[in-house]
């Protein structure tokens, strides 16, 4: 994350398998962002199937995916929602007229919105973290280290090591939003 | 399920009610940075490194403050121990130190017991009413009449100090309602405790040690990757299915109580089989024969019988498990204890991994190593002179006096007998929570002419006593550095980050106060600073103390280490000198020399046995209360299976009435195939008294209600699945 200049593509791969259901990286982020109770940027999805005594139960972390082509910013009519050379899409409080036309152009779910402020919300990859060379919460503070966040535009970074060597799914990539969270198989 | 496009992210409907408006301004500060174009650059904080208190593990925390609030907790990379990461319980810390319901004063009881009534009083008048009340039953019943309660905690030693310097002999901490049974039992077979190296291992064998929810560190960071890159078999018993159940590579929803006849089914194939470790079995045990005799009529196909999994599963796990070894672990578990013969069922469990020669081997089981630390000397007391009330030297002759027996304890103090009880000092502890059949301790805190809490949230402990005495919360406060043994040994120091937000002190200055007015503050005639720069004086860096200010945790190189015991003259600290599969000095006490299977007691018709658990977010009774940690589970339900569910008609949501001997409560039903016909679970830390813990306050149900007393009969844990509940709908 070092290095300005050279153009970065900042992009998260998951290794859902790894994960315990243990909510760190939900109030790691709660803490981190100010995110209200009742409230989640990020969330762990659950799946359970089977009957006693043949069970499966798994588990799917969800965030905003940091889409390469990004519906919630095109149908901004404020241009609130934007996106920074280095794909990470935000939301500029002060322009948000809580609309929420993002919202429902967000495949994933990903937004919701802050009454007390009266703006739309979501994860920004803590892009404050990020700016100063940090990892964001989630990534860090996972006891299974579910979460790889790098640089998907660098070669040699440990995302092109796993994206090369693991299978992967994205999610709904028929939308065209280009969603930039790889899950390991 | 249907959810509203509009705000699709909100599950629960719970208003921001909880941050203090300091710490919210800083949560809306971070908004500032997403300006377009604007990065957030600007250096706004300091870092203390610190050690958390969320639970008992003591990871390794790096604080944010930002203008004197705690911003955020961050995991401290460099502990080896918590290999980085923070839980969702540590990251929600913060939330305490500015939960607006937390303890911010001296409080003196108005009304009756319970009632809710308060006076926030000045720490004079706390302490002198506290000292004058204890004096008065000191005078009446001698110091042995009050008892000192107390869980771990880098302060405890004050406290515990603190009770044996007023004369009373009964401190009685936590290990019997925890992992008593399984400290005595790896004792009496290895004379010590060893860790396990679950991240070396290749075969990993877990009775009910739900590790994937039940967080312990290293063990469940380095069991999680080795199971999952499939570097590691786990196989895993259990009533219920866990997350550690559904990652499992083999999951066996075992009869309840029949664990060791599963360990005995592995042995009898094992030793039958001759596919021991044989050198280490005769290098370095001793009762080989013994065992050997005795595990003959324990057959797989009788295990089948017991434990409900077939007899040819048995077989292919002994074999893995032989094959796999040394790398290989039957693990011993941390938890509080089951049955009644908990103990035996971890010395059949130690038996195994001896044999199998997993002793001090990578991956295996690996005595703990230390890192030197210096000592503070304060003056001694004279010891106190009467017997303990838990008659633990006759009760439970093996078990660690120190500690006491805390079922016992209760029941004597119940009972009036050997002599009577009138006082009792709670530090840091919820034993209305903690303690099954909470009706006895009720009574118990009944028939006390006075109870004192000290904790830094009201618990239902607090909720019932006669004066609280508030602890600042751990980011607040300078503790003592603790040595943390292990494969990977540490020293962690918690140091404070923060001001008191309150009228709140640190353990060691409430329990000053208190001594000098008992007259016995020569024993704590020191500060903080004294005993942490004494501790710092033989830790093996360069100006330790300022290290550890720095950094929060001292590794030294060379770790882990394997092999040091594997010498032939090595002398384990047993009484023979070796590893005891088979121990005379059990014997001589009156317990069976190997473990001796014991049938459960089976439920009789209409009822269910109760079982525990664990939710990765939630400590104990801790943090049920906490706005981060409540909104993953707002209430507590009885799991049901679906069988038994739909011959009663139950339905999830239905309210059901359940009952023991020990008492009935109220509960929501959840039906799930998660859990066994036979067996009902509860999650703990509900249905709480305190009205102080809004969100935990008469919400769900409270296990402790239900649970029946009962306890091993060789270290006196308290046997928490012995009790049998009927389960009626209202």
């Amino acid at each position: 994350m070092a290095d300005k200049g050279k153009k970065k593509r900042y992009a998260l791969v998951l290794d859902s398998k790894k994960c315990m259901n243990c909510k760190a990286c939900v109030v790691a982020c709660k803490a981190e962002n100010g995110v209200p109770v009742g409230k989640f940027r990020n969330w762990i999805d659950e799946e359970k199937r089977g009957s006693y005594p043949r069970l499966l139960m798994t588990f799917d972390p969800g965030q905003c995916m940091q889409c390469e082509n990004p519906s919630c910013v095109r149908v901004c009519p404020t241009g609130a929602s934007w996106q920074r050379p280095d794909g990470i899409v935000l939301i500029n409080y002060s322009e948000c007229i809580g609309c929420r036309y993002c919202m429902i152009a967000c495949p994933y779910d990903a937004r919701y919105f802050r009454e007390d402020l009266g703006v739309v919300d979501k994860c920004t990859f803590c892009v404050q973290r990020v700016d100063r060379g940090q990892l964001p919460a989630c990534v860090e503070t996972c006891p299974s280290k579910v979460r790889v966040f790098g640089d998907l535009d660098d070669p040699n970074g440990e995302l092109q090591d796993l994206l090369s060597t693991r299978r992967y799914l994205v999610k709904k990539p028929e939308t065209g939003n280009g969603p930039q969270l790889y899950y390991l198989l | 399920m249907e959810r509203t496009l509009m705000d699709r992210r909100t599950f629960v409907q719970v208003t921001a009610s909880g941050a203090a408006a300091a710490a919210l301004a800083s949560q809306l500060g971070c908004l500032k940075h997403f300006e377009k174009g604007k990065g957030g650059t600007e250096a706004r904080e300091l870092v203390v490194p610190t050690t958390c208190e969320v639970c008992p593990n003591k990871c390794s925390v790096l604080a944010v403050v930002d203008d004197g609030v705690i911003h955020k907790l961050n995991p401290n990379p460099e502990s080896p121990r918590s290999r980085g990461m923070l839980c969702a319980r540590g990251n929600a810390a913060v939330k305490q130190v500015y939960d607006p319901d937390r303890l911010k004063q001296p409080l003196i009881r108005a009304g009756a017991r319970g009632e809710g009534k308060w006076r926030p009083v000045s720490w004079e008048e706390a302490w002198d009413y506290t000292a004058k009340k204890l004096s008065e039953i000191k005078s009446k019943y001698g110091p042995q009449g009050t008892v000192w309660s107390s869980t771990e905690g880098f302060q405890e030693v004050f406290f515990k100090n603190c009770g044996l310097a007023f004369g009373s002999p009964n401190i009685v901490r936590h290990p019997t309602l925890c992992l008593a049974s399984v400290n005595l039992a790896y004792s009496a077979t290895f004379g010590t405790v060893p860790a396990f190296d679950l991240v070396n291992a290749d075969y990993v064998i877990m009775s009910g040690a739900n590790r994937f929810e039940a967080i312990i560190i290293p063990d469940t960071m380095d069991l999680i990757g080795s199971v999952m890159l499939k570097k590691a078999k786990l196989v895993y018993l259990d009533p219920r299915f866990t997350v550690t159940a559904s990652k499992a590579d083999t999951w066996f929803p075992i009869r309840p109580g029949t664990d060791m006849a599963f360990i005995l089914g592995m042995l009898n194939v094992i030793v039958g089989q001759g596919i021991y470790d044989k050198d280490f079995v005769a290098g370095y045990t001793t009762g080989f024969d013994k065992l050997q005799e005795h595990v003959q009529k324990y057959t797989p196909d009788w295990a089948e019988k017991e434990t409900g999994i077939p007899a040819k599963e048995i077989i292919r796990v002994a074999h893995e498990f032989a094959a796999a070894a040394p790398r290989a672990c039957y693990y011993s578990g941390r938890r509080s204890s089951w049955y009644q013969n908990d103990f035996q069922m971890r010395r059949a469990q130690a038996i195994l991994n001896a044999v199998v020669g997993n002793w001090d081997r990578e991956g295996g089981m690996v005595p703990n190593a230390s890192i030197p630390m210096g000592e503070y000397l304060f003056m001694p007391w004279d010891d106190p002179t009467a017997s303990r009330v838990d008659e633990i030297d006759k009760t439970f002759p093996l078990a660690a006096k120190g500690d006491g027996a805390y079922l016992k304890l209760r029941e004597n103090v119940l009972s009036g007998q050997p002599y009577p009880v009138k006082g009792w000092m709670v530090y840091k502890q919820d034993p209305m929570n903690a303690l099954p059949e909470q009706a006895k301790t009720l009574k118990m805190i009944d028939q006390m002419d006075f109870v004192a809490v000290i904790d830094f949230q009201m618990s239902d402990t607090a909720w019932y006593a006669d004066v609280i005495l508030p602890e600042s919360h751990y980011l607040e406060r300078t503790d003592p550095m603790e040595m943390m043994p292990g494969i990977w040994p540490a020293i962690v120091y918690r140091q404070q980050v923060v001001k008191p937000v309150y009228n709140t002190k640190p353990n060691l200055e409430i329990i000053q106060g208190l001594a000098k007015r008992l007259q016995i503050s020569d024993y704590f005639d020191y500060t903080i600073d004294d005993w942490v720069k004494a501790q710092a004086k033989d830790i093996p860096v360069q100006n330790a103390f300022d290290y550890l200010q720095k950094h929060g945790v001292v590794v030294t190189p060379g770790f882990p280490k394997y092999g040091k015991t594997l010498k032939g003259d090595y002398r384990f600290i047993t009484k023979s000198g070796k590893v005891e599969l088979s121990s005379d000095r059990l014997q001589e006490s009156g317990y069976d020399p190997l473990p001796v299977y014991k049938p459960p007691t089976e439920p009789q018709a209409g009822q269910f046995r109760m079982i525990l658990g664990r939710r990765a977010y939630y400590t104990h009774a801790n943090n049920t209360n906490n706005p981060w940690l409540h909104e993953f589970d707002p209430q507590n339900h009885l799991w049901v299976n679906p069988e038994p569910a739909q011959r009663m008609g139950i339905r999830t949501g239905d309210l059901l009435e359940v009952s023991s001997r020990a008492g009935t409560v109220r509960i929501k039903a959840h039906v799930t195939d998660e859990i066994r016909p036979d067996c009902v679970f509860m999650l703990h830390g509900f249905g709480k008294h305190s009205r102080w813990q809004k969100l935990a306050y008469d919400n769900g149900a409270c296990d402790a209600q239900v649970l029946e007393t009962s306890w091993d009969q060789v270290s006196g844990n308290a046997a928490f699945h012995e009790t049998f509940v009927t389960i009626r709908k209202v």
